[in-house]
């Protein structure tokens, strides 16, 4: 009978617990992630505010993200945005000469944004529970209900990246190889994966919709370029960059 | 006589609990740290963290002769309405939809600190 009990007690302790039945998608989001990241919303409303974000708000992540995305970047979690969540707290305040570049003393990054991003790693189930849980999460959905993708609307990288780059200046901000573009935005050679198509139209049509004080302006991108644009990062995502994966 | 204070008085009341609901104007110094020094710098001199691989480089805002020969009226024109409406680069973005008219206004004179300079000199 001692036997037994302790095979029984032996087969329940190395056998792990479904997610559902222990910590679900929604608990290893309260206990886990709720710390730093907004899951209720609203968005910083003042600058002074937005200084104080940690981690990029995820009260909108059913309407932002796509799920595939999701469960692979939560097991294997790698930066978004070269400058981190909050670049102010990322720049040198003392700006270094480059020695490559000798008339250019420019501001640099400093600090964690240097090294590998530091973000919990979720095991497969855990991160299928909670890529579930972050579906769920559909603040701002009117501002996604009239977005449809034109796919007629293509064009080939590199005109993409003319409009990208030489019409609206997205480059300057974001990254659209590793290393190539701005870093305060967040980097855009994986968005077409991680995104939904619908967020990036309504995000890029008015940022301040999903976040009112963020450091992206408004760049009253025509209707037809936003479809290219889109269409030319969901393109974009399909390159092969090593950092992407 | 009496009534009127009284209305005057409510109506300072009802102003006052109104104000948190209208959009907070932010100053200047915020605005400029928070928008304008991704790209013209933390020293405001054009050499802002993003502007590596940029075609054309930001304004130096401490440059007192080029910021001198722009009038007011034209820098609040750039800032509104992006580099494009002064036939200056692309680069730099319209932020009209970020600022209020009057942020922008506290931004021009906030460059012209920046700068300590105006027009024409």
């Amino acid at each position: 009978m001692k036997r037994l009990l302790f095979l029984v007690a032996l087969i329940g302790f190395v056998t792990p617990a479904p997610v559902g039945a222990g910590e679900n998608g929604s608990k290893i989001l309260q206990n886990r992630c709720a710390k730093c990241h907004d899951l209720t919303g609203p968005a910083p409303q003042t600058i002074r505010k937005l200084w104080e974000r940690d981690a990029p708000d995820l009260f909108y992540a059913g309407n932002k993200f796509r799920r595939e995305w999701l469960v692979e970047w939560l097991q294997k979690p790698v930066r978004v945005r070269p400058a981190g969540v909050n670049y102010l707290r990322t720049i040198n305040s003392a700006p270094v000469r480059d020695a490559e570049e000798k008339d250019k003393n420019y501001d640099v990054l400093y600090g964690a944004v240097l090294r590998p991003l530091k973000h919990l790693s979720l095991k497969p189930a855990e991160a299928e529970a909670t890529a579930d849980a972050l579906m769920d999460l559909k603040a701002h959905s009117d501002l996604v209900a009239g977005m449809q993708l034109d796919r007629n609307k293509k064009v080939d990288l590199d005109r993409g990246e003319v409009l990208f780059d030489k019409v609206y200046g997205c480059l300057s901000c974001h990254q659209i190889e590793p290393g190539f573009g701005g870093y305060t935005g967040s980097e855009l050679y994986t968005a077409g994966r991680r995104l939904q198509p619908a967020f990036m139209l309504s995000y890029i049509k008015r940022p301040k919709n999903w976040d009112p004080k963020i450091w992206m302006p408004n760049g009253n991108v025509k209707p037809d370029d936003l479809q290219k644009i889109v269409n030319y990062l969901i393109l974009l995502s399909k390159e092969d960059f090593n950092a992407a994966n | 006589m009496q009534n009127n204070s009284m209305g005057v008085f409510l109506l300072f009341i009802v102003v006052l609990l109104l104000s948190p609901l209208a959009e907070a104007s932010e100053t200047a110094k915020d605005n400029y740290r928070t928008y304008c020094m991704q790209c013209h710098g933390m020293q405001g001199t054009g050499m802002g963290l993003n502007i590596r691989d940029m075609s054309v480089q930001p304004r130096d805002h401490t440059d007192a002769k080029a910021m001198g020969g722009r009038t007011d009226d034209e820098i609040f024109k750039v800032i509104k309405e992006g580099g494009f409406a002064i036939s200056k680069s692309v680069l730099m973005p319209p932020w009209g939809d970020v600022f209020t008219d009057d942020e922008i206004n506290d931004l021009v004179k906030y460059l012209r600190d920046l700068c300590k300079c105006k027009f024409g000199g």
